[in-house]
């Protein structure tokens, strides 16, 4: 055994399935393993190759599977180092249904099957998690336990596997119906499907689909007792049978299901009825094939349980953001959609401790303040609210906000469960200070209002940025009018921000190179939010509010709604948002790919174009902060 | 020319007419090699280890590889330098004689590829005099020179720590030929795919 064999036996240690094997098999599997290095964007395995003599192991680099959809590539994985792919020679003999390319410069280990069966025979533990992530990288989780079931008990993994899974576009299907003849008796046709359960059988002559038979012809025609059940099928079967092809997408079956009133439809090899029967879809297909669908996902959280369901709720939308920028989707959509959701659990969250707690004394409202306020939380970034309650008579007062901290403590908690992390400045609606009534909300307000800057250093600008998740319209229609009508012609208010948009930093330096950090973990990083994100977002809210644009919180918006108020600067305003929108993305992107905020952007793996994709985004900032000064009469000395 | 004229009729030992025999045909595997040697020196230094990999369709073939140590007791013994990393290895152990020809078994008619690889084949060459052999047919690729064809740079040569910084390959913390040789088959297939090489 060489020594590099003794390095990858050791890298190999540290990942699952390897872990539970011993460092002599370990070393043994090292020794047979080829090393492929993938340029960014080649190609491992396309859909429809045929199966090669191995399966493989990230060792750097990142690599995306995917599935093509109507012509569209969607992604349903994506590998980084230690993660297995590539595993369907162990299960199936068919082609490969999905493809793995490198997302950027990936380094991949090739594990010989043939030497790898040995050990998976003697280790249930590997077979498992191997099927498991053979699974994970489906997307259709029924299938997955039936071939969990199948296989552990029988122990039989490679013997001709019939149940596989199919990608069909998303779509997956049963691929091994229920075939009978035209003289097979309805009661054994009947029992038949009771021992497989399943709803329908296919009715062939010489191969050749030529009818079906489904739970409503037996209810209809059997129950009824309109026919007995002796007789042969083709006297109650439906015929002939709608027959599709392979590659339809998930709308195409829907709209044929509607068209023909049916619930099954017949795939076959060339999409008549003239060819052998590939499989059947049936409505219930349909319905898994949706389960990441924006719709069903709310659905979901409404009828959530516990902190616990919402995560993997919020994990669910990860993913769907994911596959949403994949697939080019604007992200204005995407924004929209997502802060739905988010808006949705946090809802959720609020009901869940009232459950909990019992109802409210008086009436309520829970706002979302910042990103979340603002409807551009894409990543679990964290959670900043505010809680304000209705007014109510001194000596009753400290029983009420006890009431509204404990119910703000419980739902802040579940939220931190769910994924959100608590602010770090403490704007929670858990903190005393956020949690109150209308009348102290108001003269808080005024407070910032009108001596900005006198009695804390920074009032957070992200107060101004509010967004109803629970409770009464009313009170929060009242503290938005409070906000308008104090800073109407309010010269100092609209100074003080309008400096405090202009404080950060420039994103290029004078060379029009990019300002990195300079100090600590992310050094020679760049710090997109501070210096990007936040000088846009500040200014669209001190723009919004100077013009009393009211109802629209989102810096895309807003600055959509300016470039209508103010004519004049509107293609300033329109460049800024596309700029919004640009560096959200650079963002968002940043983010699921190390899975964090986003905040740092590693320049050094971007591409040249995309860089200057990046710098042409900060173009429009320039004008805009001119703009800021001319507007509000800002020196720099002020 | 005379030289020539006197291997022609002189026998060469049996591994070497194999060797010889091997390149009636193409080959398409490549073998990434690398030496340790005692110095720099073609006519004083001896070779201490030698590290390689094959390279087979694109892809570092980790079983197909060659590691060993050649004893050189007397060269030690020679120059008064502790022989203990010999003595304490792990790695096969072989003397010059046996290492070098069953390097030359191992690598058949393949081509070479190395990190300054003249120098490589250079040590080989010599130490296959020794044994009345020939020198090295083998086509050989060079990774410094295929990167600097790249990026059509021609001033200026690259260590192999430098090209490992250029395509982000980590460092281990183990130095040693089988790592340096691991490293360089990493480059080269790098490389070759950038370069479009079949």
């Amino acid at each position: 055994m060489n020594t590099i064999a003794e390095h990858i036996a050791d890298f190999l240690k540290k990942y699952p399935p390897f872990d539970n094997l011993s460092f002599q098999e370990l070393s043994e599997i090292a020794t047979s393993i080829r090393v492929i290095n993938l340029e960014k964007h080649k190609l491992l395995f396309h859909i429809n190759d045929i199966l090669h003599d191995s399966f493989y192991v990230v060792a750097s680099g990142v690599i995306n599977l995917t599935v093509i959809a109507d012509a569209e590539e969607t992604l349903i994985n994506k590998c980084v180092e230690g993660d297995v792919f590539g595993l369907r020679p162990f299960f199936a003999k068919n082609n490969y249904m999905m493809t793995a390319k490198a997302r950027e410069e990936s380094i991949i280990y090739a594990i010989p099957i043939a030497t790898f069966r040995t050990f998976v025979t003697h280790n249930s533990n590997v077979l498992e998690y191997l099927l498991e992530s053979f699974a994970s990288n489906s997307s259709n989780p029924n299938e997955i336990e039936n071939l969990h079931g199948k296989l552990v008990s029988d122990n039989i993994y490679y013997s001709d596997q019939k149940s596989e899974m199919q990608y069909f576009q998303s779509l997956s299907y049963n691929t091994t119906p229920l075939k009978i003849t035209t003289s097979s008796i309805v009661q054994e046709v009947a029992q038949l499907m009771t021992n497989t359960i399943t709803n329908s059988a296919i009715v062939c002559q010489n191969d050749l689909p030529i009818g079906i038979v489904t739970h409503t012809d037996m209810s209809t025609k059997i129950a009824t007792g309109r026919y007995s059940i002796s007789t042969t099928i083709d006297k109650i079967m439906t015929s002939p049978v709608v027959t599709i092809m392979e590659n339809v997408s998930l709308a195409e079956a829907q709209l044929l299901m509607l068209k023909y009133n049916v619930t099954h439809l017949c795939v076959t090899n060339d999409g008549t009825d003239k060819s052998t029967v590939k499989g059947i879809i049936s409505e219930h297909d349909l319905i898994v094939a949706q389960a990441s669908n924006p719709g069903v996902l709310i659905k979901e959280i409404k009828r959530s349980k516990s902190a616990e369901d919402l995560k993997s709720i919020r994990k669910r939308l990860t993913e769907l953001i994911q596959k949403s920028l994949h697939k080019n989707i604007p992200l204005s959509h995407i924004n929209n959609i997502a802060s739905e959701i988010n808006l949705a659990i946090i809802k959720r969250s609020v009901e869940l401790a009232i459950l909990d707690l019992g109802s409210p004394p008086v009436r309520f409202v829970w706002l979302s303040i910042g990103s979340q306020g603002r409807k551009e939380q894409l990543l679990s970034t964290d959670q900043d609210s505010i809680l304000i309650f209705e007014d109510v008579t001194p000596d009753k007062y400290r029983d009420v906000k006890d009431y509204f901290i404990k119910l703000a403590k419980r739902t802040t908690v579940s939220l931190e469960n769910v994924g959100y992390e608590l602010c770090p400045n403490g704007h929670i609606a858990s903190n005393m200070l956020w949690c109150k009534s209308l009348t102290d909300w108001t003269k808080q307000y005024s407070n910032w209002i009108n001596t900005p800057g006198e009695n804390s250093n920074e009032i957070s600008s992200i107060f101004f940025d509010l967004e109803i998740a629970f409770g009464e319209h009313k009170l929060e229609e009242a503290i938005q009018n409070v906000i308008f009508n104090n800073v109407k012609n309010n010269v100092l208010f609209f100074d003080f921000l309008g400096n405090d948009a202009l404080r950060k930093n420039s994103p290029l330096t004078f060379f029009k190179n990019f300002n990195v950090e300079e100090l600590g973990v992310n050094k020679d990083k760049f710090d997109i939010k501070t210096r990007a994100l936040m000088p846009l977002i500040d200014a669209a809210r001190l723009f919004s509010l100077s013009y009393s644009v009211k109802g629209v919180n989102n810096t895309y918006l807003r600055f959509k709604q300016l470039s209508i108020v103010d004519p004049r600067n509107s293609e300033i305003y329109l460049n800024c948002a596309e700029a919004f929108l640009t560096l959200s993305k650079f963002r968002t992107l940043e983010g699921l790919k190390n899975d964090s905020s986003g905040q740092f952007i590693n320049l050094h793996e971007l591409s040249k174009a995309d860089k200057e994709h990046l710098k042409n985004a900060f173009a429009p900032m320039r004008e805009l902060e001119e703009l800021i000064k001319t507007k509000f009469k800002l020196t720099q000395f002020s | 020319m005379l030289d020539w004229l006197k291997n022609i009729n002189k026998e060469y030992p049996e591994f070497w007419k194999t060797y010889l025999s091997k390149f009636e045909k193409k080959s398409n595997r490549y073998v990434v090699f690398t030496t340790e040697t005692s110095g720099l020196s073609l006519e004083k230094d001896v070779i201490l280890s030698i590290a390689s990999f094959a390279v087979i369709d694109d892809r570092i073939v980790i079983a197909d590889s060659f590691e060993i140590v050649i004893a050189q007791y007397k060269f030690f013994h020679d120059n008064g330098i502790s022989n203990e990393f010999t003595i304490e290895t792990k790695m096969k152990k072989l003397s010059e004689y046996e290492g070098i020809q069953a390097f030359v078994e191992y690598i058949g008619n393949s081509v070479l590829v190395g990190h300054h690889i003249d120098f490589d084949v250079e040590m080989i060459n010599v130490a296959l005099e020794k044994l009345e052999c020939g020198r090295l047919k083998n086509e050989a690729l060079d990774i410094d020179i295929m990167y600097r064809k790249l990026k059509d740079i021609n001033n200026k040569q690259f260590s192999l720590d430098e090209l490992c910084t250029i395509y982000k390959i980590p460092q281990s913390d183990r130095i040693s030929s089988s790592d340096d040789a691991y490293k360089i088959a990493l480059l080269f297939l790098k490389l070759k795919s950038r370069l479009g090489l079949n």
